[in-house]
């Protein structure tokens, strides 16, 4: 309570206590005296009422006359069911849509990581843009460089990802993605433990004990958040690392991981190409900027001292790979991938949301026009502009609050849509849920179009001819009014088309990417990730596995082929398996370097079961092994590039940069296909047998029908000759092109639903609007008729005036979008001038949709009863 | 007999005019500080039982003449060893008397002009 309220309370008990006492004096009964005092009061909440108009004064007359008008027009809102549904629920759509997408931007934009001191954690990279490579990572020699050198980072973390075949926990082997980090690397991120330890310098090193961090995620989702797992021993492929403590929950970056352990468990961490090989990349790194160092002191520090590194080494750094550093902070690092594609979904969510309040903007428009009458008795009763738009806005803000509240009802699952769609991009997105901001938006977003569609309606202004407005019973256009409502129909149709065209092109290219040939044969060859890392020893022992396996697997039934290599096409990262060849015969022009090939170890019969055909020369045999003649297969692109004359057969090739060259000889060519990009590009590929270079790790399997039919048995196979070998992710090429395709599939489903909604809410509106606009004319038509206009002529009247209408938008939606992609595609980069069938998909989709829309209001307008009409005046 | 009961009740109580609440305050208040029973008992005494200030309209009336700086309040024992607020006049509000007097004089007279015209005294 106030201290005025309390103060009033004690006055009017001093005034009581007085009546009282005087009433006693006169001689009453104490009780009687009580109680007339009390009745000669009358009641005390009134006095407060009257009080709290006294002390606020102005406030306290605004805000009671507004709820009186919302009383009022919640009243006449609900005799308007259909009207105020259609609001709500188009003012429900754009505020949950906004509220949703604005939720996934905050978590993965805005909201500040748990690292300490974010923003002095800076992620460095290397990229190649010669070779198209945007990160080339570091190998060991170079992080030694730059450790030794640069002053301004206080200390560097680096990290690489490891496949590990991981028993222990008292569960089946399992192959885990393992980050290998240094000591310092937890330091430098700035992480904490939420139980044990984390690494630490003194893990470091040959010498140290094997020593294991599980990730949070890890721990929860398999181990169920079993705190007895500090201190068991795992193993870990070849070796095994005590499990010291539980990573809190983080940003899994750069890698999602389940186990970050110690170089140790590494042995591949430990060997002489690691730890020599400059050209050796395979580790990521951070640093934490010096107490003191600006950000730009750092970069210009790094780029100088990697420039000097690239010139003492200059066998490690191809002049054409243009090698360069670059250096982010991290936030900004992991929320890059993701900006674009978030604040094109926030602009497309911006623009439903215009559409949306045009919309409603068209119907309480016409509402009021209906209104007219009524808003003019009142003004002629003494009601004020202001009182009257008062009137208004308590109209549009019970409208609006509905429609926010049910919006951000809406934003709750959408949100989790969202989330799992912005995931792909940034996986900062699944922290994304519904709070406090989200209900301040759509709150927001409420004020801003209820005060807008207040100020919408024309009032009826005293100095003109009230007498009018009073006189007509039936709703009467002026030609203001007329204007706004095609005005706003025409933002709709406009805004519409952009997020259409922009959903087609969408379209298009998933298409596009969906369909695109890619050489092989995609339905009936299942790939399967046969991980070596579980047989522990590698070389001869797992080609030899993979021999027996190919051989037992070959004789199950239903199955017309087996074959072994290294890579899935488009799932597996296949960037290491990059050389440059030197060529028997060719020799690379001034100023040009040797060809950079893909390198690729594949079985005999590889290119029978992945349907490549082979064009020229034999494919790979069993006789093709380390004690016979080196060989290689070439691809078709690599064989015209470089021997245009068709005489690449029986060349030789050998590694260029490898020291002594060992010559294998080119004994086949086979078609071109590239397992690096789903829409193929012409590729040089080296393929060798892998019984002469390589290690095998996945199992290609044609089946002869259904290809997953086949895994149960194909993993029976394997694990009877190995039981702890792990057979993962069985998928036919269609479902890894699938998987891939993803992103752009759920790209292209999202811009659609806003495109969907947009059309929606945009045809609504047109019809609303034609609708709107016949019943006001009926008067009109009843002349027109009555004068010789036939009713197909009154028809194709409103057909016209609905195609108007549309074509203005398309013209103004296409000139808007033109503008929007050309600003966009300088700030984004990746933004496209969607192409031309996409544009005129969405305009003949639009107009066919209108003229279905005006086709209701149109034969309305053509059935109107020509004697009803004139005397309805 | 009912309705003539009802009548003489009308005529004994006075529905006070709009506006004149304030000033009616204001003069009571000239004899010096008094609280608000004492005001709506002293308006009701001195205008021999015609006048009966509600209680719902003395205390905002009150606040809101306090509010405009008229009246200043503080809180006393009365006679009765009752604690009160007491309500006394400020400068401004004795200037505000004075003209809310010559206000009513005003009135009293141009309404007497029309109820009494001269003409009528002819008839």
């Amino acid at each position: 309570m106030r201290p005025d309220e309390r103060d009033l309370d004690e006055e009017i008990g001093g005034h009581l206590a007085l009546a009282i006492k005087e009433r006693i004096d006169r001689g009453e009964d104490p009780r009687a005296a009580r109680l007339g005092a009390l009745e000669e009061f009358g009641y005390v909440g009134a006095i407060h009422d009257s009080m709290r108009r006294v002390w606020y004064g102005r406030w306290y007359d605004a805000a009671e006359a507004l709820a009186r008008d919302i009383r009022f027009a919640l009243r006449s809102l609900v005799r308007a069911k259909g009207l105020t549904s259609t609001v709500v629920v188009t003012l429900a759509l754009g505020i949950g849509a906004n509220a949703a997408i604005f939720s996934v931007v905050r978590s993965v934009l805005l909201r500040p990581l748990v690292n300490r001191d974010a923003d002095r954690l800076i992620y460095i990279r290397q990229t190649a843009q010669g070779i198209g490579t945007e990160n080339l990572t570091f190998s060991m020699p170079e992080i030694n460089d730059l450790k030794s050198r640069v002053r301004t980072i206080a200390a560097f973390g680096d990290f690489s990802t490891v496949d590990f075949t991981l028993i222990g926990f008292g569960r089946e082997p399992r192959v885990v993605t393992a980050g290998v980090v240094n000591g310092s690397f937890f330091e430098v991120m700035g992480l904490r433990p939420v139980l044990g330890r984390l690494l630490s310098p003194a893990d470091d090193g040959p010498g140290a004990a094997g020593a294991a961090v599980l990730t949070h995620r890890f721990w929860t989702a398999v181990l169920d958040r079993d705190p007895t797992v500090i201190g068991r021993t795992i193993r870990l492929g070849p070796g095994t690392a005590t499990v010291v403590g539980v990573l809190e929950p983080s940003v899994p970056y750069p890698a999602e991981t389940q186990i970050i352990a110690n170089v140790v468990t590494s042995p591949h961490h430990l060997g002489a190409t690691m730890v020599t090989d400059r050209r050796h990349r395979m580790t990521e790194l951070f640093g934490r900027l010096a107490p003191g160092a600006t950000l730009e002191a750092a970069r210009a520090e790094l780029i100088s001292v990697h420039a000097s590194m690239v010139r003492e080494h200059p066998e490690a750094y191809s002049a054409r790979a243009q090698v360069q550093l670059q250096v982010t902070t991290f936030p900004d690092q992991i929320a890059s991938p993701a900006r674009t594609v978030l604040l094109l979904l926030l602009a497309a969510a911006g623009v439903v949301f215009v559409i949306a309040c045009s919309n409603v903007a068209n119907l309480i428009l016409a509402r009021s026009v209906r209104r007219e009458a009524e808003l003019a008795v009142r003004a002629a009763l003494g009601a004020g502009q202001g009182a009257l738009r008062r009137t208004l806005l308590a109209e549009s803000l019970v409208l609006c609050a509905a429609g926010a509240m049910l919006g951000l009802m809406l934003a709750e699952p959408l949100v989790t849509v969202a989330a799992r769609y912005a995931a792909r991009f940034s996986v900062r997105a699944l922290e994304a849920t519904v709070d406090s901001s989200v209900l301040w938006l759509g709150a927001g977003l409420a004020l801003v179009a209820s005060v807008l569609l207040a100020y919408v309606p024309r009032l009826p202004s005293s100095d003109r001819s009230v007498g009018l407005g009073l006189a007509g019973g039936s709703p009467r256009m002026t030609p203001g009014t007329n204007r706004r409502l095609r005005i706003f129909a025409t933002t709709q149709i406009a805004c519409s088309f952009v997020l259409l065209a922009g959903a087609g092109m969408l379209v298009a290219t998933l298409n596009a990417l969906q369909t695109a040939n890619t050489g092989y044969d995609m339905r009936q060859v299942l790939a399967i990730d046969v991980p070596p890392s579980a047989t522990g020893v590698g070389g001869a022992a797992t080609l030899d596995f993979f021999q027996e396996a190919t051989r037992r697997i070959g004789e199950l039934p239903r199955v017309q082929g087996v074959a072994a290599g290294m890579v899935v096409p488009w799932r597996d990262p296949s960037s290491g398996l990059k050389f440059q060849f030197a060529f028997e015969g060719y020799q690379p022009a001034d100023g040009e370097e040797n060809p950079t090939c893909r390198f690729r170890p594949v079985s005999p019969r590889f290119f029978a079961v992945l349907g490549v055909p082979i064009l020229a020369g034999r494919d790979f045999t069993d006789e093709d092994r380390n004690d016979t003649e080196l060989v290689a297969i070439v691809s078709q692109s690599l064989a015209q590039r470089l021997f245009p004359n068709g005489d690449a057969v029986n060349r030789r090739l050998w590694f260029a940069n490898g020291g002594k060259p060992r010559p294998r000889r080119i004994v086949g060519i086979v078609a071109d296909v590239d397992d690096e990009n789903v829409v193929q590009e012409p590729s040089l590929t080296v393929y060798d047998p892998l019984r002469q270079m390589g290690l095998p790790s996945r199992l290609f399997v044609r089946a002869a029908g259904d290809p997953y039919a086949l895994v149960p048995s194909v993993t029976r196979t394997i694990r009877a000759i190995s039981a702890d070998q792990g057979v993962e992710r069985p998928t036919t090429l269609e479902d890894v092109r699938a998987e891939v395709l993803t992103p752009e599939r759920l790209n292209a489903f999202v811009f659609s639903a806003f495109g969907g909604i947009a059309l929606l809410i945009a045809v609504v509106g047109v019809a609303g609007v034609l609708a709107f606009s016949v019943s006001a004319r009926r008067r009109e038509f009843g002349i027109r008729l009555a004068i010789g206009s036939t009713p197909s002529q009154l028809l194709t009247r409103v057909l016209e005036e609905g195609a108007v209408i549309v074509m203005a938008g398309i013209t103004a939606g296409a000139v808007f979008g033109y503008v929007l992609a050309r600003v966009a595609s300088t700030y984004l980069g990746t933004a496209r001038v969607p192409g031309v069938l996409p544009a005129v998909g969405a305009a003949a989709v639009l107009a066919g949709a209108a003229v279905i829309a005006s086709l209701i209001p149109a034969a309305r307008a053509s059935r109107v009863d020509v004697l009803e009409a004139l005397r309805s005046e | 007999m009912s309705t003539t009961m009802a009548k003489a009740a009308d005529l004994q109580r006075l529905e006070l005019l709009q506006g004149t609440l304030d000033m009616l305050i204001l003069r009571t208040l000239q004899w010096g500080p008094q609280h608000g029973h004492g005001i709506g008992q002293a308006i009701r005494a001195q205008s021999d039982d015609l006048l009966k200030v509600e209680t719902g309209s003395l205390y905002p009336a009150l606040h809101r003449l306090e509010k405009r700086g008229w009246l200043k309040s503080e809180w006393g024992l009365s006679d009765a060893n009752q604690r009160a607020k007491y309500y006394r006049l400020t400068a401004a509000g004795k200037a505000q008397l004075l003209r809310e007097r010559d206000r009513w004089s005003q009135l009293v007279h141009a309404i007497g002009r029309i109820m009494n015209p001269a003409p009528a005294r002819e008839e």
